[in-house]
């Protein structure tokens, strides 16, 4: 299992070692992901040839711990959760503590979170899976709908129809291949409720990665990332990564075993 | 959930289809692979990467199939169409190789005859194209990929309008903000005149779109395009707008302006035939002048009455013509007030050769070129006149 692998990474080394990337701007991963990739093949090429057919065994295939550093989601504001009274009492676990009322989130737990689901991004993208950004919140529907389009995947930033995953063949006039992970860049609505997408991917199935608030629940999701999901800074941020882990996933061509 | 994330893991080959067969389901199958195979044999993930681009997914074959429906029933249509044509030819003695549409609709007039009001009622025999609306393509490859971005909204043509008007809207503000910064102050930007055009309906966007909205979302639409269209600089995207704009009624029947004429001594003119009730006034506007009005050999006062002064000098003042040019008038039927409009209406009509669109437009918008079709009413019988009743007795 991905959660399960026996190599944890140490954060406190992986900063020393890893690599800046340009997070905050919007140029390209791809020349990064292409240079990741020479690196990762040199490493290969040591193993046995059992172990090349398959990326599963390897704890951080990719190399997703590679896209951030705490402090890039520090500087993104994603320690920020909502007021000490809107706290939903299943997100204690992920909670460092308050300041002035509001709820910091504790970072440590969020990078683990974040490089696991990263890395189960990259897993999927690697096999051809079909990824469906979504989110409710107007103010970001642009950075979501650009930020799929760079990685060649797909969208949904709108207002959400009930029928979507449930009713398939009805909404769109026939069989259709529904998506095969669901990233929810906010779980909740605009009407602070929880989104319809959270439970009918549970129902179909369909795993989901979703960055949960103070405010909401994490329960039916599959890799939750507990952090901010409100500012605008924040939102590119979590937006740069998964593209940059699906581009990275979709660089490396899947091997042939003879 | 800690079964679900197990389950996660697996060859994308089992999945390849349609997510609600779910794999346990013992009738399901993906083509030749059978699901207790795979997973019973070794344990370990399978040899995923064998590309099988021939193995279809179930979406696509399910569209395969309805493509394929659609465009025998289409070729069915056009077969029985050719013949029909043929056949029409044949019955009105003309050359089947070069029989047109417009043949086939006077044919179908002349040998169905029909009575009914509208003309869509009526029978008619056109190409397939044109009955029958045009569909979507595939909306995905092979592996059941969908091409477009947007395609899980299940309006991806509409969504993603909206969202280039939104990086549109962008652009022209980062437009803004390097003519601030490079302190252009007094720069003021052309204004987009969208005068005399309206907001194409509903009905045409859907079929621009191939998508139907609902009532909610075509209004979203619009209140975007105007939020959009009120930017200082959105003369800019002039173009983009005008595509989901169309002229209004008015503007598309804009009569010729005719052209001024000239006499001996060189003065342009202009003359119209005016009408109002049953007076007939002929009026002639001459440019190069000191607004000398003659009307009937005499001058204004052949009114005594102060409104039908007025009415005469009316488009002179709004046009900003009063002393400017000369008019000479001849009049004659009906009475004061009659004649005095239809004064008014000929010099209106001839000064639109004096001045210039706009002023043309303002005062089409102020009643000055419309003829006025009021006439008396007839008295009818059983009445004491037009709309006055005899008295009415309870018993």
């Amino acid at each position: 299992m991905i959660r399960t692998i026996a190599n944890r990474f140490k954060w406190n080394a992986a900063r020393y070692f890893t690599q800046t990337c340009s997070i905050n701007s919007d140029a390209s991963l791809c020349q990064n992901a292409a240079s990741l990739k020479v690196d990762q093949l040199a490493d290969i090429k040591e193993s046995e040839l059992k172990e090349i057919s398959d990326p599963l065994k390897f704890p951080d295939y990719f190399g997703v711990r590679k896209l951030f550093r705490i402090k890039d989601l520090f500087d993104a504001r994603i320690h920020y959760g909502h007021t000490n009274g809107t706290l939903d009492p299943n997100m204690k676990p992920y909670i460092f503590g308050s300041r002035l009322g509001h709820l910091i989130f504790d970072l440590d737990k969020t990078a683990e979170m974040l490089q696991d689901a990263l890395n189960f991004t990259a897993h999927i993208a690697y096999r051809g899976g079909i990824i469906l950004f979504v989110s409710h919140c107007p103010q970001h529907t642009l950075t979501v709908e650009n930020a799929a389009k760079q990685a060649g995947e797909y969208a949904h930033a709108r207002e959400w129809d009930f029928h979507i995953f449930t009713n398939s063949e009805k909404v769109y006039n026939g069989v259709t291949r529904l998506p095969d992970l669901v990233i929810l860049l906010s779980t909740l609505n605009p009407q602070m409720q929880e989104h319809t997408a959270v439970k009918d991917a549970a129902k179909m199935c369909i795993p989901t990665i979703g960055i949960v608030d103070s405010n909401s629940n994490p329960n039916l999701i599959t890799y939750p990332i507990p952090g901010n999901d409100d500012s605008p800074a924040a939102v590119q941020l979590y937006c740069n990564l998964f593209r940059d882990a699906i581009l990275l996933g979709k660089s490396k061509k899947p091997m042939e075993v003879y | 959930m800690a079964v679900l994330r197990e389950l996660v893991v697996f060859p994308s080959k089992c999945f390849r289809g349609v997510r609600s067969y779910f794999f346990s389901a013992p009738l399901f199958q993906n083509g030749s692979l059978k699901l207790n195979e795979s997973v019973s044999k070794d344990g370990h993930a399978l040899d995923f990467e064998q590309s099988d681009t021939k193995k279809m997914s179930k979406a696509m074959k399910s569209y395969m199939e309805r493509a394929k429906i659609h465009d025998n029933f289409i070729k069915q249509q056009l077969h029985e169409y050719n013949i029909g044509k043929r056949h029409l030819a044949n019955m009105m003695g003309k050359d089947p190789e070069f029989f047109t549409q417009t043949d086939v609709d006077e044919a179908i007039r002349y040998l169905f005859p029909s009575g009914l009001f509208d003309p869509r009622a009526r029978p008619m025999m056109k190409h397939p194209d044109e009955i029958y609306p045009k569909r979507k393509a595939a909306e995905f490859d092979v592996n059941g990929r969908p091409y477009h971005s947007l395609f899980y909204t299940s309006k991806p043509n509409y969504y993603t309008l909206m969202h280039d008007l939104a990086v549109k809207f962008k652009q022209l503000d980062r437009h803004e903000d390097k003519i601030i910064s490079r302190g252009i102050q007094n720069q003021k930007p052309t204004e987009l005149f969208l005068f005399g055009s309206e907001w194409i309906p509903k009905q045409k966007i859907e079929n621009v779109l191939l998508e139907s909205l609902t009532d909610a979302q075509y209004v979203n639409l619009i209140k975007t395009f105007e939020r959009f269209s009120q930017h200082p600089y959105s003369v800019i995207e002039k173009d983009f707008i005008m595509q989901f704009r169309r002229q209004l009624a008015a503007q598309v029947e804009i009569q010729q302006v005719p052209e001024l004429m000239r006499d001996e001594s060189g003065r342009p003119y202009m003359t119209y035939n005016a009408r109002r009730k049953t007076s007939n006034a002929t009026v002639k506007v001459i440019g190069q002048g000191t607004g000398v009005i003659s009307i009937n050999e005499t001058d204004i006062h052949f009114f005594q009455r102060e409104q039908d002064k007025k009415q005469i000098i009316f488009p002179l003042q709004f046009s900003d013509m009063l002393g400017k040019v000369d008019v000479v008038a001849t009049v004659d039927g009906c009475g004061t007030s009659a004649q005095s409009g239809a004064i008014r209406l000929g010099i209106s009509m001839c000064l639109r050769s004096f001045v210039n669109a706009e002023t043309i437009e303002r005062m089409r918008l102020a009643g000055l070129l419309s003829f006025d079709p009021r006439t008396r009413e007839r008295k009818k019988p059983g009445q004491a006149g037009a709309r006055k009743k005899f008295t009415w007795k309870k018993r």
